[in-house]
């Protein structure tokens, strides 16, 4: 067992250096923009597994929270003029309250209504933002937010910085006390309650921690891109997200870092398809769920570890 | 005041048939299939491809339209639904997933300006004092008769009464001999047929492009849960309840505020009576 | 001083009364079963006073405390722990994790040293060994071992076992009713048991509460209860009790 937990953390350390070495190596604005969007992706997929891909109570409204934190960046920052560095705890604690009150009501639903109840939230907030266009600025969106770090590799590092801290906090979570319960809940959760545990308490607490992750990468987000629109409401960056955990590995939680990794790769790949992307990335997102339900990234390392373990 | 008695009952009309497919092959299948919106969108898609593409006349386009659909219906049921039944989430995964290559295939092929689909009665009629176009008094003519057969259908007929077995209880009517399976493609086939026609009937005075399947699906959605899961006489009065709500909020407040009413529904029910108004089986 | 008062707790489903006017008293450190045919009420019982489903009318004290309108998982806490009809265990965790989880709700502040408790657990119902096995992969007879060390795992006052001998053989049943005495002597802990397999049951309980049709028959000593004219009515009809054998030998 021992001989695992170090396999892994030479795993994290190697990745983490792979993808923090890579724009040294190779100097190009476009790579590091890649890696950047790929990076926030990661914040956002790894957040949606710690909630979803624990408990098993799959959320189709993540980029509700998205959206709210990177709205809440975009008017603090061009209405108010507050810098980004306060706009994160404030998108975070916007991205909590919707959390709140969204899932309060919707949480103790089975599965699939629960799913359906976060989409239709996402999707009635993308209307409130076009339907108030004089204040969001409507398909438009708000433009003109400042940049976090000048310096496009700086923002880059803190990206990574962050995706990497909060992997290794929510994967600490996981697998402590706390990730027995939220799997326990997936279980079954009448034993859980009959066990003592506020299954209620657990179940809304997981995802508020995922939307104030969630939020806080729409913020970092509002600030890389300078400009946020209705679109990251959309159904299709909610699926997007659970397709990259799902290629990542459900529950794994470092699993959707590769997953977000790939996927960006994939869509920068067929950008010369221009078109045909949203249809490429669904059909894969129907052959994963056929053909690899376990994911890719969580299960082939975990493969490599043990032959690695076997060879010591 | 009657102007909303007829566009609430056209909005409601459509939206039953919408719902009533919808909670059908919940019922029977226990699948929330997201797919759903896109056989709306198919429907008027189709429709419009038949008559100005191959110059069909509109009856037969539209009837050959509905049939299309529901044989695709009852094809993403065989192929990519019935091998994930056991998980609930992951037929909504997939269905979402179909719903999605749905919809870019329609914007690679017709891009995303809105499409026509010919209306089949152009006049427009009078009623006491108020304009309405025939379009949509057919719209509520069709959609009171095909909810009404159907009705009929289900509580008079043999095969009805093997779907009703098979929502109450799939494991004793399999052993009563019900085959679950050819009974589940046919309840797909009515339910994709159903909203290929409300996208037919209401594609002439509804936008028609890409991106029409969501809205439905999440007032479908908004509509099941209100009314209860797998219950159709709750479907149809919860499409009452939200046709005329949304028809009363276009007029009294603005048109861009429709949506939010289903939304809210749906999250109020859900919050004060899971159940719906006559679920069943609760949502939770 | 009676750990548990039940009286005229009722509680019906649609026109069907599930539970009627069924009054009765637990004393610490009974073992007292619960019998009645099937659709008898008794698991409908058992979820009125977890807390899972909330009485029409009655009262509920347990330890002075009244349980009425509590959540399931307030009334664990309080130190009422159950079992159910069908194993349910924490599939896709190890058995381990099953206990450990078990004893969450309630470890309240005291979390030292989980694992030694449930790994003691485990080997006082017999799974030893097995910890980092996968419940799937366990036999039903280790399933129900399990499902009674996680239930012991909230240090419960009371235990309500739902048809613990279900699905088991004779020598397993023997086993488990050994477990639950052990548990009851050492433990000091109030059992409370539904169950159809008579045998070791009648051996096992000091008292038996019978139900049919929601309501209370019957109450007393197993054997007091064995030869009451309600009971014998209730199990083989009315007019045939002489095809009731007396349960002479032990």
């Amino acid at each position: 067992m021992m001989a695992g937990k170090r396999l892994n953390l030479a795993g994290a350390a190697v990745f983490v250096a792979f993808m923090a070495a890579l724009p040294l190596v190779f100097d190009s604005r476009y790579l590091i923009g890649v890696l950047t969007v790929s990076a926030i992706y990661g914040i956002w997929a790894v957040s949606w597994d710690f909630m979803s891909g624990l408990t098993g109570r799959e959320n189709f409204g993540h980029s509700l929270f998205i959206g709210v934190g990177a709205y809440t960046a975009g008017f603090l920052n061009t209405l108010f003029g507050v810098s980004g560095w306060w706009s994160l705890p404030a998108a975070m604690a916007v991205a909590v309250v919707f959390a709140l009150v969204v899932g309060l009501p919707t949480l103790r639903l089975k599965g699939p209504y629960f799913a359906l109840a976060m989409l239709s939230s996402a999707v009635i907030m993308q209307r409130l933002m076009l339907i108030f266009w004089e204040k969001t600025g409507g398909e438009e969106g708000i433009n003109g937010i400042e940049p976090l770090i000048r310096s496009q590799l700086g923002f880059y590092y803190f990206v990574l910085g962050t995706l990497v801290a909060l992997t290794a906090l929510l994967l600490a979570l996981a697998r402590s006390h706390w990730g027995l319960v939220l799997r326990a809940i997936r279980g079954d959760e009448a034993t859980c309650q009959a066990a003592g545990l506020n299954v209620t308490f657990y179940k809304i607490a997981s995802l508020v921690i995922s939307a104030a992750c969630a939020g806080a990468g729409g913020a970092i987000y509002a600030h890389y891109q300078q400009q946020v629109s209705p679109q990251l409401f959309a159904v299709v960056t909610s699926i997007t997200i659970i397709t990259m955990v799902y290629v990542g590995g459900m529950a794994s939680i470092y699993g959707p870092v590769g997953g977000a990794i790939l996927l960006v790769l994939l869509t920068e790949l067929l950008r010369n398809f221009g078109e045909w992307r949203l249809m490429i990335y669904s059909c894969t997102l129907i052959l994963i769920l056929f053909f690899l339900p376990n994911g890719l990234i969580a299960p082939t390392w975990q493969r490599i570890r043990s032959r690695l373990g076997r060879r010591r | 005041m009657l102007e909303i008695l007829i566009h609430g009952a056209v909005s409601s009309a459509i939206y039953a048939m919408l719902a009533v497919g919808f909670t059908l092959i919940f019922g029977v299948a226990r699948v929330l299939n997201l797919a759903h919106g896109s056989f709306y969108a198919l429907g008027a898609y189709g429709t419009y491809v038949l008559t100005a593409q191959l110059k069909l006349p509109l009856l037969p386009a539209a009837l050959l339209a509905i049939a299309f659909v529901a044989a695709f219906g009852v094809v993403i049921e065989r192929v990519f639904v019935r091998p994930l039944r056991r998980s609930q989430l992951a037929v909504l995964m997939i269905t979402l997933a179909i719903a999605l290559v749905v919809e870019q295939a329609l914007f690679l092929a017709f891009g995303s300006e809105y499409r026509n689909v010919p209306a089949f009665v152009d006049r427009k009629f009078t009623i006491g004092h108020v304009d309405v176009g025939g379009q949509r008094l057919l719209a509520l003519g069709v959609g009171f008769v095909a909810i009404a057969t159907l009705w009929l259908f289900i509580q008079r007929t043999r095969l009805g009464s093997a779907i009703l077995a098979i929502s109450q209880d799939p494991v004793a009517a399999s052993y009563m001999g019900i085959p679950s399976d050819r009974i589940f493609s046919i309840v797909m086939a009515i339910s994709a047929g159903l909203a290929a026609a409300a996208g037919i009937l209401a594609g002439p005075f509804l936008t028609v492009q890409p991106t029409m399947w969501l809205l439905p699906i999440v007032k479908a959605f908004a509509i099941v849960v209100v009314g209860g899961l797998g219950s159709i006489p709750g479907s149809i009065l919860a499409a009452l309840m939200l046709g005329y709500a949304e028809t009363i909020v276009g007029y009294l407040i603005s048109t861009s505020w429709t949506e939010i009413v289903s939304v809210a529904a749906t999250l109020l029910m859900l919050v004060v009576r899971p159940a719906g108004f006559f679920g069943r089986r609760a949502a939770f | 001083m009676s750990l548990l008062e039940v009286s005229g707790l009722d509680k019906h489903f649609g026109g069907l009364y599930a539970v009627r006017n069924v009054s009765f008293t637990l004393a610490k450190g009974e073992i007292v079963g619960i019998l009645g045919p099937n659709g008898a009420g008794k698991t409908t019982l058992y979820n009125l006073l977890t807390g899972f489903i909330a009485a029409d009318r009655g009262r509920i004290v347990f330890d002075g405390r009244d349980l009425r309108g509590l959540v399931p998982h307030r009334i664990a806490r309080l130190g009422i722990s159950r079992t159910f009809q069908l194993c349910r265990p924490f599939i896709g965790m190890t058995v381990l994790e099953n206990v450990i989880v078990g004893a969450l709700g309630t470890a309240g502040t005291n979390r030292a040293d989980l694992d030694g408790r449930a790994r003691a657990l485990l080997a006082s119902v017999g799974l030893a060994g097995k910890e980092q096995l996968a419940v799937d992969v366990l036999s039903y007879g280790d399933q129900r071992r399990l499902e009674i060390a996680r239930a012991l795992a909230a240090q419960p006052t009371l235990l309500l076992l739902d048809e613990p001998f279900a699905g088991l053989g004779s020598g397993e049943i023997a086993d488990l009713a050994t477990l639950i005495r052990r548990l009851h002597a050492e433990q000091g802990l109030t059992v409370m048991l539904i169950e159809h397999k008579l045998r070791e049951f009648m051996r096992l309980v000091q008292r038996v509460i019978v139900l049919d049709f929601g309501e209370v028959i019957a109450q007393g000593t197993p054997d007091e209860v064995v030869r009451h004219p309600a009971v014998i009515e209730a199990y083989v009809g009315r007019g045939n009790e002489a095809l009731v054998e007396r349960p002479d030998a032990a």
